[in-house]
């Protein structure tokens, strides 16, 4: 117990732990990252501070295809996720009863195994002549050349897959709270079910559908697993491209370089639609 | 190519595929735990990273090709070995999961070794370990397997302790010519090879339906998206520029940027499915890939548990020779340990096991004779499974002088000259 002429320390002690952790594992790498994107060199011969800002235009002009790419599988991958996302997330909150519990253990049930061996499972179940398309292209439902592997629909499905349980349970946390006789009052002031959900429920479960949206979006950009197990050279993300940059070549000025570019790339974005949800907020 | 085979064999084939899947062996789980540990990889590199930064870019180490006397070993064993080496690259029993001529060799010595399956990438493990290196600390491995060209780089930067042959007569006595005085360690100052093998082409000849020749048949539109080439920069850059009649280690950067135009141009016309690390076994052994880069290894195993059908070749316009070797990371720990298994796996006896195993070319005198004595006690036992895949790894465990008569090495590239390279062969990989 602090004295009571100390006690005001008491908010700042709470978040000491929490503090100390970013500073250590978020502010000090993000600064050495920033430190190793300015010099030059390699590591046989060692890298020099060099100051050399000219590395962000050129690693931008080196991958910007990727870059784009990425965006827009994720912006992809955020869309379909909340389109499956979100009907599942209302019924299993106004629907599921008593099995509410049960039903969300299976929306997060695939996390009970690892986030690779699922990835690859799919490259086993997908297979040209695997047991799926195999069996398709037996009873002539395919053509002998159709492939789902190694196709940006097999990355984005693998990435709207592995993050689906980001959409349902934010989602599914705002939904719940709704008091359902706001929904009641609403359809017996004469509003039909499709208004009260367009002008009660949606509205409602706004701060649920942002929270899902930003965490999709923002991993689903810098993810490099899916395009590298059921991708091929034309899904290369830019996770892969910094993966590649960090590992097999041993260029960390570029790859640190690449990897502000890409947070900034993502606040910029993130900012705008707080901007718009905000704003759509108020305007309501 | 599919309308000449008939509806019986399809539906064989669609039946042991979807019964293979089910079908993990351990040696197969590993592969895959290995490409799972490729990308966990990428997390453990960042203390790895910050390191690098921490210290003054050139460390003790790199302050030149460091050309010492042997260093004095300590008198006795420390009785410890940290040894890394990469995935599926030791005899394992299957049962136990154990590496039972590692356990011969702690039984022997009283050695007790901590066996990792650390390496994934030559690069990916320099990234690892530079950082202690450069800063004159122990890396905490004794022994690591690398290929060739690292090793190359690690000399020239000072990284590896020298070898005391004196401790190593199995080498002298044991190793065959090909092994001895290499171009990239000459004398065997630093390293002594581990197993090698040939970086050529696989394919399956009933998805082909024709012979595999050189590497411009990989890139045959009739294949389009169904062939398969490595990430790997230096073994992929090489065949392509044999296929422009360039020896690699020759190679000037304009012949280079030649041989990416040459790629580049089938990659952008679709005539790759990807480009792969060690996950290109599944996909030729399941035939999503018809042809691909391979190494004759994972042909060899590929013949013998997954898919008998995969033929290797050495491409007529030049494959690549490659050596995986054992060396000592400077500052090791237990370097005399280091030593003495390093001569332990020059004895005939642990070099058979291993060769019968994993199915490379083992650099130990004799070993492909025991390998066919072996497969003839087999089959005088009956037991056919046995004598039936030791036969495929005697007719690989070493190349034949025409296979030799046909490859060649990488060249030896400074610092400036691998970014260029990379940067190159980057374009290609990066759609």
């Amino acid at each position: 117990m602090l004295p009571r002429r100390l006690r005001w320390l008491t908010p700042y002690l709470f978040l000491l732990p929490g503090g100390i952790w970013l500073l250590v594992f978020f502010l000090v790498p993000m600064l050495v990252m920033a430190s190793v994107s300015l010099q030059t060199g390699s590591l046989g011969t060692g890298f020099v501070q060099s100051w050399n800002f000219g590395i962000y235009p050129e690693a931008i002009g080196n991958w910007s295809t990727q870059f784009i790419r990425s965006i827009w599988y994720a912006l992809v991958v955020t869309g379909v996720t909340m389109l499956i996302g979100y009907p599942l997330a209302y019924t299993i909150a106004f629907r599921g009863g008593r099995f509410k519990n049960i039903l969300l253990l299976l929306v997060i049930l695939p996390f009970f195994t690892s986030f690779i061996i699922r990835t690859l499972s799919w490259k086993l179940i997908l297979a040209d002549n695997g047991f799926l398309l195999g069996s398709l292209k037996e009873i002539g439902l395919l053509s002998d050349s159709f492939r789902l592997i190694a196709t940006p629909v097999a990355v984005i499905s693998g990435i709207t897959y592995n993050f689906l349980p980001f959409v349902v349970l934010p989602l599914y946390v705002a939904l719940e709270k709704i008091d359902y006789r706001l929904v009641e009052a609403a359809t017996d002031l004469y509003a039909s079910r499709f208004q009260a959900f367009r002008r009660v429920t949606l509205p409602l479960s706004m701060p649920g559908v942002f929270a899902a949206t930003l965490l999709t979006f923002i991993p689903a950009v810098g993810d490099f697993v899916n395009a590298a197990i059921l991708g091929s050279r034309d899904t290369t993300m830019i996770g892969n491209i910094i993966q590649r940059l960090f590992l097999n070549n041993n260029n960390y000025p570029e790859a640190a370089a690449l990897s502000f570019v890409l947070m900034a790339a993502i606040l910029v974005l993130i900012g705008i639609y707080a901007r718009v949800v905000g704003a759509a907020e108020l305007t309501r | 190519m599919t309308g000449s085979r008939d509806e019986q064999t399809q539906i064989e084939r669609a039946i042991a595929h979807a019964l293979a899947q089910g079908r993990i062996s351990r040696r197969r789980f590993l592969r895959q735990a290995g490409k799972g540990g490729l990308i966990t990889a990428s997390a453990l590199s960042l203390p790895a990273i910050l390191a690098a930064c921490g210290i003054s870019p050139t460390g003790s180490g790199a302050s030149g090709p460091a050309v010492s006397a042997a260093p004095a070993l300590p008198s006795e064993p420390a009785g410890k070995l940290d040894f890394a080496n990469w995935p599926a690259y030791i005899d394992i029993d299957d049962a136990s999961g154990d590496y039972p001529t590692i356990n011969k060799f702690q039984d022997e010595t009283g050695i007790t070794v901590t066996y990792t399956e650390d390496v994934n990438d030559n690069e990916e493990f320099f990234g690892k370990i530079q950082p202690d290196l450069a800063a004159g600390n122990s890396t905490g491995y004794d022994l690591v397997v690398l290929t060739d060209w690292m090793i190359e780089r690690m000399i020239r930067l000072g990284y590896l302790e020298q070898l005391d042959k004196s401790q190593i007569p199995n080498f002298d006595a044991n190793a065959q010519d090909l092994y001895k005085n290499p171009w990239y360690d000459p004398a065997n100052a630093y390293s002594i090879a581990w197993q090698s093998g040939i970086t050529g082409i696989g394919y399956d000849p009933n998805l082909t339906g024709r012979a595999i020749a050189t590497f411009d048949d990989l890139l045959d539109p009739a294949f389009a998206g169904r062939v398969g080439l490595f990430s790997e920069m230096r073994d992929t850059m090489s065949l392509a520029l044999l296929s422009m009649g360039v020896t690699p280690a020759d190679a000037t950067i304009d012949q280079v940027t030649a041989a990416k135009d040459k790629l580049l141009e089938a990659a952008q016309r679709g005539q790759f499915r990807n480009f792969y690390g060690n996950d290109y076994y599944d996909e030729l052994a399941n035939g999503n890939l018809v042809a691909t880069v391979a190494w004759s290894g994972d042909v060899t195993q590929m013949k013998l548990y997954d898919n008998d059908a995969v033929e290797f070749v050495v491409p007529d316009s030049g494959g690549m020779l490659w050596v995986d070797n054992m060396c000592i990371p400077k500052k090791a720990e237990h370097p005399l340990d280091a030593h003495l298994m390093m001569n332990f796996w020059y004895d005939l006896a642990n070099a058979v096991p291993l060769t019968e195993y994993v199915g490379y070319f083992s650099p130990v005198k004799g070993v492909a004779e025991q390998v066919k004595n072996d497969a003839d006690a087999a089959r005088a036992e009956d037991d056919t499974e046995t004598a039936d895949a030791l036969e495929v790894v005697a007719a690989t465990a070493f190349p034949d002088d025409a296979a030799l008569a046909n490859v060649f090495t990488y060249k030896q590239l400074d610092e400036a000259e691998e970014q260029q390279w990379n940067d190159l062969f980057n374009e290609v990989v990066a759609g």
